[in-house]
């Protein structure tokens, strides 16, 4: 069993429980418990205002924290696959595309050839480093607030600036990336990002043109290669 | 102590958005639902409950 499975399980745990809890102390009159009265759990018994206490801690509290712990594992480690990028259908064609053994984009090179072997969104999306992975976040949560009220529009556009810093922490250091003089020659500037590498590399992912709905690529763009999603 | 029936009907609400957004996880949808209303919502039901109890405990 992977650790995603265990988190989920474990968080359905606490959630029922919760949900449980939650609805015995909204039914429950605190201000008419008797401290005289008690409650036999098998191997103790408490008062029936100390019950109900713990459990008013244990149901809007304590479970409240470990279920925010346990579900936001989803949201932070969760989010590093493929197919959480896949769960917005307008990432569809980015996904369609690096599954794709014969396209050429760069995506797609590095998905086939396994030079990224898994998680690959995040692998070039995600900067090195607490910073950038917690900027990284910060800009899924833009992200998330955009998809889910509907205020964007397709083809959807990277409004940010990709750092080479990604394609440097593989490629800076080899043979092949030291050894070409056109790389030497624009070295500073694409440290500085100047220069992108895609400038020489290609497109990373389908143009902006074959993402356009009523294009000739998009119906072929937006299957669902990664099985059924319920988020259309 | 006072009564909790505000609070544990919004921990309530948290807590099946929280199974929800479990259960599918890469629902979007669920998960902005997790983000911007059952963690807030989870945070506020904590806050009055502790809020209560210092309140009961001062008095």
């Amino acid at each position: 069993m992977d650790l995603q499975r265990v988190v989920q399980v474990l968080a359905t745990l606490v959630c029922v429980a919760g949900i449980i809890g939650a609805v015995i102390v909204a039914r429950t009159r605190f201000r008419s418990l008797r401290p005289a009265d008690s409650i036999s759990l098998g191997v103790v018994t408490l008062s029936t205002v100390a019950f109900y206490k713990l459990l008013a801690f244990a149901g809007l509290a304590a479970a409240p924290a470990a279920a925010m712990v346990l579900a936001n594992y989803h949201t932070f480690e969760g989010t590093h696959e493929v197919r959480a990028c896949n769960g917005c259908h307008v990432m569809r064609p980015m996904v369609v595309d690096l599954m794709d053994p014969g396209s050429d984009t760069l995506a797609a090179r590095h998905a086939k050839n396994k030079w990224i072997p898994q998680d690959q969104c995040y692998g070039c999306h995600s900067d090195y480093g607490l910073s950038g992975s917690m900027a990284a976040k910060a800009e899924g949560f833009r992200h998330l607030v955009r998809y889910t009220t509907g205020f964007y529009t397709e083809p959807i556009r990277f409004r940010g600036h990709f750092d080479n810093a990604n394609c440097f922490k593989c490629h800076a250091g080899t043979e092949a990336f030291e050894s070409r003089k056109s790389h030497q020659d624009v070295r500073q500037r694409l440290a500085s990002n100047d220069v992108s590498c895609t400038n020489c590399h290609g497109w990373a992912h389908p143009t902006r043109a074959a993402r356009t709905p009523g294009s000739a690529d998009y119906a072929r763009l937006m299957q669902n290669v990664l099985g059924k999603s319920r988020t259309q | 102590m006072r009564e909790l029936r505000s609070e544990a009907w919004g921990a309530l609400l948290a807590f099946a958005i929280t199974l929800a957004f479990n259960l599918w996880p890469r629902n979007p949808y669920l998960m902005g639902a997790f983000t911007f209303v059952a963690q807030p919502l989870f945070v506020l039901a904590a806050a009055s409950y502790l809020w209560k109890v210092a309140v009961t405990l001062r008095g």
